[in-house]
């Protein structure tokens, strides 16, 4: 193998690194003047005011998310992968089993936010890309249960078994929906571990943004 | 020499009669009391403004329009902050540092001649004097450093202490070489000698070398970026002025970006032609008309923008380059600028000698 020497630049003798060196100065400073003389090259959003038009980067994780489609039916199988993957249990994944087909489907699928720590690994295994990490970063609320809630609108098959039949009134036979606290979420009563029983009188189903 | 000594000393200059002495006294002590507050507000606002931009930020944008007030809530903070002294601190000491600092700056300021009749103090030695008091500033430094009690302090101080002692030459040495072209030590006549033109162009490459020697090593005689090793923050959290907080961390702040304007007001003086406007020529010859033209614009105008230029200039050093290392900083001094500086005065001395400048009028000036 050849080993290609590259001299490195401003060495030499003193009056060569001398006006090497200046030079460098001299380009760094166009640089700089250009970000002063181009106000297009300011990175800074004035949050809250733009809350509107923030611009968010596609990596952004702030929470995590089902792929709902547009007849609003996920690919979820409950195959319980994620569930699995999850290094510090933040994930439940309850399934049913309907007597009509006997064949396991999701119900509630329960992910606590209060003690996830946004390592994208459920999003990388899920094999159907039902979860997605959004950027929705306004997360905080007074009360830790209601930091833990349900992904899925509905529990029922997956999109592709619905989509087979075409009555829709016969694929709404199908699913039963369901809440944002449905299933055991602690808002519904379920011990979760780290999540005070006190109930804070304040504390509605209704509080908080999400 | 002491301040009301000196100031006395103006003042019987100007007039001698002992009622118009002290209200001339008390305005010009005012005048330059606020002088010195406000251009401290504008020089912190604008400093964080370019900088935020040469760094794609924003800077301050929530006090005021676009921030405008925000140096004014920084300063309301810093009165009403508490004086926070080390337990182990030399408390006198610690007390005094920061006076000597913004002391030295006062002194320096008043000698700089804003414009041919705004000028507080126009002694016949006004260059030397400037270099002289400038020099008091490191004792604030020095001290504030070793009262402090704190080791980071010391060292930022003895860092500070080094650095300033042996960029002192440099600065001197280019200082020298107006000197020698003009013939004089006043500060207004080193400004008229350059009603033909200023001595940055009109000394061929002399002008030039002895300006940039003066711009480097007057950088780091006042602390900044990229010779900021007295208070580089990576190190040393602050250097000298750790340990200090409130009205006394404000001194230091005050008297930093001060010097700031101070050099660069000198070095407008020196080598840009102070209030004189761009001349070239004299009035008789070729560029008379344009000439005319510049006398348009006041002298103040004039002194302010070159200044401000020169400001500038130190504002994109300071957020453009990185700092240098002790020994790189030495190195620097003794074995470029220095050389660099002797050479260019013995050019310099030859080029007075045989009037070899541009709108040379017989022997020197």
């Amino acid at each position: 193998m050849n080993t290609v020497i590259v001299e490195r630049p401003g060495t030499g003798n003193l009056v060569s690194r001398f006006f090497y060196g200046f030079k460098s100065l001299l380009i760094g400073m166009r640089l700089t003047f250009k970000y002063l003389s181009h106000p297009s090259t300011v990175v800074t959003q004035q949050y809250p005011e733009n809350r509107k038009s923030l611009k968010l980067a596609d990596r952004v994780r702030a929470q995590l998310k089902f792929e709902i489609d547009g007849e609003g039916y996920h690919k979820c199988t409950a195959c319980h992968i994620c569930e699995q993957q999850c290094p510090n249990a933040s994930i439940h994944v309850i399934e049913r089993k309907p007597s009509a087909t006997g064949k396991p489907e999701l119900d509630t699928f329960i992910w606590r936010l209060d003690s996830c720590t946004f390592c994208n690994l459920c999003v990388m295994v899920c094999p159907y890309q039902v979860l997605k990490m959004d950027a929705t970063f306004e997360s905080s609320v007074y009360d830790q249960k209601l930091l833990a809630y349900n992904l899925s609108p509905y529990a029922g098959p997956t999109s592709g078994v619905l989509m087979k039949i075409e009555d829709p009134e016969a694929r709404k036979k199908m699913i039963e929906p369901r809440g944002q606290y449905a299933g055991p979420t602690a808002l519904s009563g379920y011990p979760l571990a780290g999540i005070s029983k006190k109930q804070f009188p304040e504390t509605t189903h209704q509080g908080g943004h999400l | 020499m002491s301040v009301s000594s000196f100031s006395r000393n103006i003042v019987s200059h100007l007039d001698s009669s002992p009622g118009t002495s002290a209200a001339l006294f008390v305005s010009g002590l005012v005048g330059t009391l606020a002088f010195m507050s406000l251009m401290a507000l504008i020089l912190i606002y604008v400093e964080r403004k370019v900088a935020a931009h040469f760094q794609c930020r924003l800077g301050p944008m929530r006090v005021g329009w676009h921030g405008i007030l925000q140096s004014v809530a920084d300063a309301l903070k810093l009165i009403l902050k508490e004086d926070i002294v080390p337990f182990s601190a030399d408390k006198l000491m610690h007390a005094t540092a920061p006076v000597f600092a913004v002391v030295a700056m006062l002194l320096t300021l008043i000698a700089i001649p804003l414009s041919s009749s705004l000028t507080l103090a126009d002694s016949n030695i006004g260059v030397l004097y400037i270099s002289a008091v400038s020099g008091l500033g490191v004792l604030g430094i020095l001290l504030g450093g070793w009262s402090s009690n704190n080791k980071w302090s010391l060292i930022g101080a003895m860092r500070a202490g080094a650095q300033i002692i042996s960029y002192e030459l440099s600065a001197t040495l280019s200082v020298l070489v107006i000197i020698m072209l003009s013939g004089s030590l006043k500060l207004s006549t080193i400004i008229q000698s350059q009603a033909n033109g200023w001595w940055i162009w009109r000394a061929p490459g002399v002008g030039l070398i002895a300006f940039i020697t003066f711009i480097i090593s007057s950088t780091a005689e006042i602390n900044r970026t990229p010779f900021d090793l007295a208070e580089g923050e990576s190190e040393l959290t602050a250097g000298f002025h750790t340990e200090y907080s409130g009205m006394r961390f404000a001194f230091f702040f005050l008297a930093e970006y001060l010097n700031l304007f101070v050099v660069s007001a000198l070095g407008a003086t020196l080598f840009l032609g102070g209030w004189m406007p761009l001349h070239i020529g004299d009035q008789q010859g070729l560029f008379s008309g344009f000439n005319q033209v510049m006398d348009l614009i006041p002298e103040f105008v004039w002194f302010m923008l070159k200044t401000a230029s020169l400001i500038f200039l130190s504002m994109w050093f300071r957020w453009t380059f990185p700092r240098l290392r002790v020994d790189q900083l030495m190195k620097l001094e003794w074995k470029i600028l220095m050389p660099i500086g002797f050479l260019n005065l013995v050019l310099a001395a030859l080029m007075t000698f045989f009037g070899f400048f541009f709108f040379a009028t017989g022997r020197g000036f």
